[in-house]
């Protein structure tokens, strides 16, 4: 009998193994590998990829910043980054010193083209050493100024191959803020395809990376009892819910210049509502699932010109307590403009103008400083459509409410009526609940695990599309632009409070209400 | 609630057969709802099935145990035709914190048969299943061959069947299970078989660089070493056996009946070595894979560091460290459960270990 060799694309023993996919060994090169988003979050992701067993060996990261670090001094670093941040821990020593043989260090100034040649001997050292093969990864993990910079100097040097052209593959990872409104954004991705094409580009939302966001796909899509219901005929409205406890802290700066709607609306929050929203996609693919998030992007009604601010509610927190602890205003937070005009809450009524949404609303609201940190999506069902039972209870029935939390105590739950027992007809509201903690036990991986996981292996379809960007930037600019003319600024709300009370206002005049998430 | 689920968590309560879904239910009432503090969950239902009481104690502990990852129905049954005629039962509740002062409880049922009463075991097993919801066989010891009509009606239900190759005193329980695999909807899992993903994993490793994957089809030998005791017994020998099945089916080779292996490169040469060992008897500790152009790749167990190292000399190919995972058999059991779909490359496997046996003493 005679043996035929198998095809060789795939690695045929990772054949039903855990580690199914493991994507061939590259060097990825961290832009800003001295600041706080590699350590908290990008090395000890890494890590953690590679203590589950799904890093190639040979895969190579390679450390770029400004600090004189030798590789040892820069590999202790990340040790304590993992100390103190890896989702598993304590950091197994094992995993660790085979991880540790793949961390370089190369010191250099952005705009510094020796400083670039010099990463370009390592990497190809790195090739020769381990195996590496020409493939690269550039996590730009930088101020968005510097991604012109950086971008151009990898052009110029020939840092980039793309196997269309049948080089080995190179992809850019960016980091939010993509832009700062439409026009910014489009520059930005100017100058990204000037290097690299559209498909190399991979701009991380890490809501995209969590278990819970994706599992939005997994409950409308692969459970055949949703989609029915999920349209206009029976759903009376929605609501979106981001809420940190948390102040400004450290960021200061950078939310003096975004405000919540450029930090959490403009990416998050719509990426969350197209999720909601998208028609079915003919695969689970990049493009396809993209395709239709895009087109809910697209339906999005405008903002009535000249009434932009109408549709919308933005404030701003001032002294409260939080969880029983003071907070102070965001005009006291340090390198804040104590006549700040920011808004650090935004709520906002939308709509998605297609024949599944006309006419339901999504209220959406946002905010710092809110008396928890929660995110939650909750799809308000039209009541009955004979109300049967009122005349013998006196109690008004309850819409049904299917609420998706997203963070934190992950699950989904579904409220219904249900008969109280006894002689007469009373009914109660109950809700059958699904706990990620109670159902799985582990923790999910950090969505940064995913999302690099998702880099090396070339699927996208986790990350946002140029088109997606730049189309919530055109939604949302012209309200934006309103509220940055409009002198009376942001109402202000006590910290601790679910912000102010106009947010209450934009719901109640329509007769409904906010969910306590 | 909360006061009354502690305190029959983990401690026993006799109940009527007749009524243990009632019993089970009184558990629950007057839980408030929106009183979250405790939740009744579960995924599986886990019938364990055990003929002594040493295996009865161990199936409760690991299910108990393997509860707090997958919360479960668990229903522990000891039989035992030979046992004088009873039937009893007794349920308690398995309670685990999750933080913030929840606590998830699965329920856990006993049954204890003897004599001619064992078979009403398998109508009131069926009965205390809860509808919808995945059956777990898990079989502890050796295979049954005897009781035929009693292990049929009980695996009727069954979607997945656990057992524990490393009990198998004959290559005629492996090859009951592969018959199980091919002709029931019931999907054998081997904890066997799973002690073995490390060393899937770790071998995969060697072959995931694009310029390894072609060196599958021109592996010359495999050199497989295992602990073993000192008196000869079949189940030892699986682990290994199971590897070098694995191997063979996934790289493409045809093995013939007699156990003779062949590659597109030619004969592969497969050897089984034991090593005395007096702890982790039958698992392999190292593989040595030899290919055509003279080189060598090899997988060895470092027990101090918790890892396996892979190396292949004369390759560019950098070291690979696969993490060995924790081989508990409640760890063990979890990873079965955390798997609703049968095991292709398992009902793969067992024919060729079948095969393959011919050649292990
Ligand atoms: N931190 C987060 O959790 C988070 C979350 C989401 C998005 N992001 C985005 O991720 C990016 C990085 O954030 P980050 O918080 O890590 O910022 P960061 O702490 O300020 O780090 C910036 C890094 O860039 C380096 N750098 C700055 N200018 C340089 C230059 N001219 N030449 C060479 N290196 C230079 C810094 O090196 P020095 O040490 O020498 O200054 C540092 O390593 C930003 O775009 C941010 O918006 C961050």
């Amino acid at each position: 009998m005679s043996v035929v060799a198998p095809a060789i694309d795939a690695n045929p023993l990772r054949e039903g193994l855990e580690q199914e996919r493991v994507p061939d060994a590259s060097c990825l090169v961290i832009f800003g590998a001295s600041g706080d988003l590699t350590q908290r979050k990008l090395i000890p992701a890494l890590y953690s990829l590679a203590h589950d067993g799904l890093l190639p060996a040979g895969q190579t990261i390679v450390g770029y910043a400004r600090p004189d670090y030798t590789d040892d001094a820069f590999r202790m670093a990340m040790r304590e980054a993992c100390d103190k941040f890896a989702r598993v821990r304590p950091v197994d020593d094992a995993v660790w010193d085979n991880f540790a043989k793949g961390l370089f260090y190369v010191k250099g100034e952005f705009a510094e083209p020796d400083g670039i040649l010099r990463l370009n001997a390592k990497l190809k050292e790195c090739d020769q050493t381990r195996g590496t093969g020409g493939r690269r990864i550039y996590y730009l993990a930088v101020p968005p100024n510097f991604f012109p910079v950086i971008a151009e100097l990898l052009g110029r040097e020939k840092m980039v191959t793309d196997p269309e052209q049948g080089g080995p593959f190179t992809r850019v990872i960016i980091e939010k803020p993509f832009g700062h409104d439409l026009a910014s954004a489009k520059e930005l991705n100017k100058v990204a395809v000037t290097t690299f094409r559209e498909r190399q580009v991979f701009r991380i939302d890490h809501y995209l990376g969590k278990e819970t966001v994706q599992n939005l796909l997994v409950l409308r899509f692969a459970n055949g009892i949703f989609e029915p219901f999920w349209n206009r005929q029976y759903i009376d409205h929605v609501q979106v819910t981001v809420a940190e406890s948390i102040g400004v802290e450290k960021r200061g700066p950078y939310f003096e210049t975004a405000g919540i709607s450029r930090d959490i609306i403009q990416n998050h929050m719509l990426q969350l509502v197209s999720l909601i929203g998208m028609e079915p996609p003919v695969a689970f693919e990049a493009d396809a699932v993209r395709d239709e998030k895009v087109k809910v992007l697209r339906a999005l009604r405008e903002f009535p010109r000249g009434h932009e601010i109408d549709a919308a509610v933005r404030g701003q927190y001032t002294d409260g307590s939080v969880l029983g602890e003071k907070a102070i205003a965001y005009r006291k937070e340090v390198n804040v403009d104590p006549h700040s005009n920011v808004e650090t809450y935004a709520a906002l009524k939308i709509f998605v103008d297609n024949w599944r949404w006309a006419d339901v609303p999504f209220y959406i609201r946002a905010g710092k400083r809110l008396p928890k940190r929660v995110t939650d999506i909750s799809i308000h069902f039209r009541p009955a459509p004979y109300p049967l039972f009122n005349k013998l209870t006196n109690v008004t029935m309850q819409p049904n409410v299917l609420a998706i939390r997203i963070q934190p105590d992950e699950g989904i739950s579904l409220k219904f009526d249900s008969k109280v027992p006894g002689p007469t007809v009373r009914t109660a509201p109950v809700t059958m609940e699904f706990r990620y903690a109670t159902s799985f036990g582990a923790e999910p991986p950090e969505a940064y695990e995913r999302l690099l996981l998702e880099t090396m292996l070339g699927d996208s379809t986790l990350f946002a599309r140029r088109d997606e960007v730049e189309t919530a930037w055109a939604w949302l600019d012209p309200l934006l632009n309103a509220w940055g003319a409009d002198p009376r600024g942001p109402e202000l709300y006590p910290a601790g409070t679910w912000g102010p009370e106009a947010a209450d206002r934009l719901i109640e005049r329509d007769g409904r209400k906010w969910r306590r998430p | 609630m909360a006061s009354a689920m502690t305190d029959i968590a983990n401690a026993d309560v006799r109940v009527d057969v007749n009524d243990i879904e009632k019993s089970l239910s009184e558990l629950w009432r007057g839980q408030k709802d929106g009183d979250d503090a405790v939740t009744r969950a579960a995924l599986w239902n886990v019938v364990a099935h055990t003929s002594t009481s040493e295996f009865h104690a161990t199936a409760s502990e690991t299910l108990g145990r393997a509860s707090a990852s997958v919360p479960q129905r668990t229903i522990v049954v000891r039989s035992n035709p030979a046992a004088e005629a009873e039937l009893s039962s007794w349920i308690s509740a398995n309670c685990h914190l999750i933080g913030d002062g929840k606590q998830v409880c699965s329920e856990e049922i006993n049954l204890v048969a003897g004599g001619d009463r064992i078979h009403r075991v398998p109508p009131v097993v069926n009965a205390l299943l809860i509808p919808d919801m995945p059956v777990a066989f898990w079989w502890l010891g050796d295979l049954p061959n005897e009781h035929e009509d009693y292990v049929e009606l009980l695996l009727e239900s069954a979607d997945k069947l656990i057992v524990d190759s490393v009990h198998f005193d004959s290559p005629a329980d492996l090859a009951l299970v592969a018959r199980i695999a091919e002709q029931t909807s019931t999907s054998p899992a081997d904890l066997n078989w799973g002690r073995l993903e490390e060393w899937r994993a770790a071998t995969a490793s060697i072959f995931d660089p694009p310029d390894m994957r072609s060196r599958l089809s021109t592996i010359r030998r495999v050199r497989v070493i295992a602990g073993s005791s000192n008196h000869e017994f079949f189940g030892e020998s699986i682990e290994s056996l199971l590897y070098a099945s694995w191997l063979s089916a996934q790289a493409g080779h045809n093995v013939e009946s007699s156990g003779a292996v062949e590659g597109v490169a030619g004969t592969i040469d497969y050897t089984f070595e034991r090593r005395y060992q007096s702890n982790d008897v039958g698992a392999i500790s190292l593989v040595e894979i030899s290919f055509e152009d003279g080189a060598v790749a090899s997988i060895a167990r470092d027990r101090e560091r918790g890892v396996l190292v892979a190396n292949v000399d004369g390759s560019v190919t950098v070291q690979s460290v696969t993490r060995t995972l924790n081989q508990r058999l409640d760890e063990l059991i979890v990873r079965q459960l955390k798997r609703s779909e049968g095991d292709k490359v398992l009902r793969r496997v067992l024919p060729i270990a079948l095969k393959l046996a011919k050649r292990v003493g």
